[in-house]
């Protein structure tokens, strides 16, 4: 479904991505993980365009994604939570969902959407008339994944959805993750909770300095020493 | 002209340069030093107007009032026409230039007083108005008659010259050197002024004051909260601006001998403005290129072409050549030339380049993803454990919070909260998302005031201060989503942080007495030792934005602790931190607790970090205090369980235990 093939990404003479290669197959859950500034975010933004690949090729569902601009992309079936939530912060909670669904043909199923969003995160049904910015932090990180899951994507990518919220939430949200998996949703995830991250993911990619170290199924890194060492904390 | 030369051997052929070019233009007949010489009051204009826009990150859209100011300062003091007391004088023009900078710089307060609490937008519109308002009441301050009734006390008055403006305006007088129709000696002494204020400017800009404006252009809460006084420094910034433009306008007025009101027009202060932007905002070499790129393209290379094309068109018998006039032109390739440098440069000609952000370090050993080395004790900043050692304790609790309430519209914030944090104690802070922790830590900092309830910070009332008045007191915070100031350095970052505990004056800043010599100095190497102790040695030079996102968590703290707080509060540390690194971050914490009696009021969502190292927990749920205790207690509450930790978080903890 989605293909990396070798790509360096720079930022100006700075090497992010050193030649990554990585595959996501339809209905998977994949799940990057690595320390800060390993690449896990440039990887994302290389997808979406809004990096580019100075080599190496980026395919999705047999069209060349290197070449599209971001729009096209996101026409294709893909959409992201961004780091850093990237919310418009003077429209409201409403609004800024609805404009998740902004590049979707099938306008009649937008309401049932946004029916569930509102299920997800009730915090955000309550908060449906305010304005983004008015909102703290956490909920502001509910609302760039409510958006997401707005566009009904074929590919989600998730960059860090769990930064922010409260254990529960941390919780609900892996739930949600793997609920909208099962419902067909193929997930790129991109996590520092590596803990959670390999238990919901099917596959997984470790990421050090622009480069992938390690890949093999998610139990399997769960149970590897490199990865337990260095990113799930244990002594 | 550039000021690229660092070297003396540079700085001495610049100055050669200088001075021996209009003789060099006199010798080849140019004529090119009238040009060259308004060109020069163009450019310390849009050096005073750099202050405000490139500095203090203030758009100022109507810049030429103040540039009005100071030549009808001048041309009023100094001109026969309207009787004015010091015209004839010999010393009138060396005190007269100084009363309009005064005026300029009294009159920049008083406009820019109004102004501070409207931000972006807003406040260029207000300047815009202002430089509006300037020539209109120039003109018709010419004729001012009172009448009340069939009483007159004041009939046709004149105050400011109305349309006509003033002339003359009275020369400056130097014995031997003739301020007449040649352009040399203007030349020399707009040379001497300008050199003078760009002495003062460069000098300005490497201070505390100059650090603090560049702070408030990058973030005006940031900075607030660092213990810069946004009002006052940003008051200044008009201040010293106007003042400035108080000198360009008296040489401008004495040169030309005649002040209008059409001089000071909305396209001066667009033109003034094209300079700045041109050149690149902030960059002194950058302003002095663009102010003269636009006076000598305007007043030279315009009217030369205009000569060479009319020629073409006689010699050729085009008509349509031989009459043209491309000074006409004059603002479409103003418009031309600013678009091209705005897609092609946007930083301006001599600004500072912005290279985009790096994800990854290159130089990092790629093996090793072990970033985040823990922290020293030996490494902890000797000067910081003074301080440390130094408070003697006016009462049992650092920071004791009671009935705390905030309401935004209809909906409470905070409900009645009550919080104590003891000396050298780590309290934190829990609770679901929008629960209120961050308003609390806004309340505390002063940023968001309290509609009911006492905050004493060690005995004293805190309620009403301004964010840096607390800062002051020594209460310092981190921000949940990083707010560094994202184009000043690393070490620039850490000295702002210095910035309330820094005496540094607007004059101790320009003529560097010994005492603030060293007190840089001071300053420097108390930001250096802190960058090494948080791990960030090496890296001082690079912008903030550069840094990874670790890093960018670790000079947070670094610019906290350059505060000197004793009381620390830290918004989501570890957010967006692998367990790893959140390891360490803990480590810190519990260092600066341990070694430097520091007290810490922690708001966490990882909960290896909060719970291990709390001496207490405070959870809020929907602005109320729902919980208070030890962490062993409030891992078992039912209710924090139900609101905030779920049953996931029992069966991680059981997980990990059994792994390891």
């Amino acid at each position: 479904m989605l293909e990396l093939t070798d790509v360096h990404t720079y930022y100006g003479n700075i090497r992010a991505l050193r030649g990554i290669s990585l595959s996501v197959a339809p209905g998977e859950i994949v799940t990057l993980i690595g320390a800060n500034g390993a690449g896990k975010t440039t990887t994302l933004r290389t997808i979406l365009g809004t990096a580019r690949a100075r080599h190496g090729t980026v395919r999705f569902n047999g069209h060349q994604l290197d070449t599209l601009t971001t729009d096209r992309i996101v026409r294709l079936g893909i959409a992201q939570s961004p780091e850093g939530r990237r919310i418009f912060p003077r429209m409201t909670v409403l609004e800024n969902l609805e404009l998740g669904a902004f590049a979707r043909p099938d306008r009649a199923a937008i309401a049932p959407d946004l029916d569930r969003v509102f299920t997800l995160f009730p915090r955000l049904s309550e908060r449906s008339a305010q304005t983004g910015g008015t909102l703290s932090g956490g909920e502001q990180q509910m609302l760039a994944i409510g958006r997401a899951l707005m566009a009904r994507p074929a590919l989600l990518l998730l960059d860090e959805p769990s930064m922010g919220l409260s254990p529960i939430l941390v919780d609900t949200i892996f739930r949600i993750i793997q609920d909208i998996n099962r419902q067909g949703t193929t997930i790129l995830l991109v996590e520092q909770n590596a803990r959670m991250a390999l238990r919901v993911a099917h596959r997984g990619y470790v990421m050090q300095t622009g480069r992938i170290v390690l890949h093999d199924a998610a139990a399997a890194l769960l149970r590897s020493d490199l990865v337990r060492k260095t990113y799930l904390g244990e002594k | 002209m550039t000021v690229n030369a660092r070297r003396p051997l540079g700085w001495a052929a610049l100055v050669a340069a200088l001075v021996a070019y209009p003789f060099v233009d006199r010798v080849l007949g140019f004529q090119t030093v009238h040009a060259v010489s308004d060109g020069m009051i163009y450019v310390l204009l849009a050096l005073g107007l750099n202050i405000v826009v490139g500095y203090a990150g203030l758009l100022d859209l109507g810049y030429a009032a103040f540039f009005a100011i100071g030549a009808y300062s001048m041309g009023l003091l100094n001109s026969p026409v309207l009787g004015s007391p010091l015209y004839g004088h010999a010393w009138s023009f060396w005190v007269c230039i100084w009363i309009a900078a005064a005026v300029s710089a009294l009159l920049g307060v008083a406009i820019g007083a109004p102004t501070l609490r409207v931000r972006g937008d807003y406040l260029a519109i207000i300047t815009l108005g202002f430089g509006e308002i300037i020539p209109v009441a120039i003109r018709n301050l010419g004729d001012v008659t009172i009448e009340i009734g069939s009483w007159r006390p004041i009939e046709r008055l004149n105050l400011t010259g109305g349309e006509n403006g003033v002339n003359p305006v009275g020369r400056p007088y130097l014995p031997g050197v003739p301020f007449e129709t040649d352009p040399v000696p203007w030349y020399f002494l707009i040379l001497v002024i300008g050199a003078a204020s760009l002495w003062a400017m460069n000098r300005l800009r490497d201070s505390r004051l100059g650090r603090a404006w560049m702070a408030i252009r990058e973030d005006e809460t940031a900075a607030d909260c660092m213990g810069v006084n946004p009002i006052s420094t940003k008051l200044l910034a008009f201040a010293l601006g106007a003042s400035f433009s108080g000198f360009a306008g008296s040489v401008y007025a004495a040169k030309l001998q005649a002040i209008t009101p059409g001089a000071f027009e909305f396209q001066v202060s667009i033109m003034l403005l094209c300079m700045v932007v041109l050149g690149g905002a902030g960059s002194l070499k950058g302003v002095i290129l663009g102010g003269m790129l636009i006076t000598l393209f305007d007043r030279v290379v315009l009217t030369q072409t205009t000569f060479m094309v009319r020629a073409l068109g006689r010699t050729l018998g085009v008509s349509a050549l031989a009459t043209a006039d491309l000074t006409l032109w004059r603002w479409f390739f103003f418009g031309l030339g600013l678009v091209l440098v705005m897609v092609l440069r946007p930083q301006g000609l001599g600004g500072r380049r912005l290279s985009p952000a790096p994800i990854a370090d290159d130089a990092e050993d790629p093996t090793s993803p072990d970033v985040a080395s823990a922290p020293r004790v030996d490494a902890i900043p000797g000067w910081l454990r003074e301080r440390a050692r130094g408070g003697v304790a006016a009462s049992p609790a650092i920071l004791d919070v009671r009935g705390v309430t905030k309401r935004f519209g209809g909906v409470i914030a905070l409900n009645e909260i009550d919080l104590v944090v003891p000396h050298g104690a780590i309290i934190g802070l829990i609770g679901p998302n929008g629960a209120g922790k961050t308003t609390f830590f806004n309340v505390v900092t002063g940023l968001v005031r309290p509609d009911a309830g006492r905050i004493t910070f060690d005995g004293a009332n805190l309620v009403g201060l301004r964010p840096n008045a607390v800062v002051a007191r020594g209460i310092a915070r981190t921000f949940q989503s990083i707010r560094l100031f994202q184009n000043m350095t690393v070490l620039e970052n850490a000295l702002v942080g210095e910035h309330c505990r820094l005496a540094a004056t607007v004059p101790g800043a320009v003529l560097r007495p010994p005492a603030v010599i060293a007190e840089e100095a001071r300053a420097h190497a108390r930001a250096r030792e802190l960058l090494e102790f948080v791990g960030l040695g090496g890296k001082e030079h690079e912008l903030a934005r550069n840094l990874p996102y670790g890093d960018q968590r670790r000079l947070e703290i670094a610019r906290a602790l350059a505060t000197e707080p004793r009381l620390l509060l830290l918004d989501e540390p570890s957010a967006g931190m692998n367990p790893r690194e959140a390891e360490t971050l803990t480590d810190l914490i519990g260092l600066l607790r341990r070694e430097l009696a520091l007290s810490v009021l922690l708001i966490e969502h990882h909960m290896e970090v909060v719970m291990g190292i709390s001496d207490r927990i405070t959870v809020l749920d929907y602005g109320t205090r729902i919980a208070e205790g030890p962490p062993a207690a409030i891992q078992r509450d039912a209710r924090v369980i139900e609101a905030y930790l779920g049953t996931g978080y029992e069966q991680d903890l059981a997980s990990r235990t059994s792994a390891s």
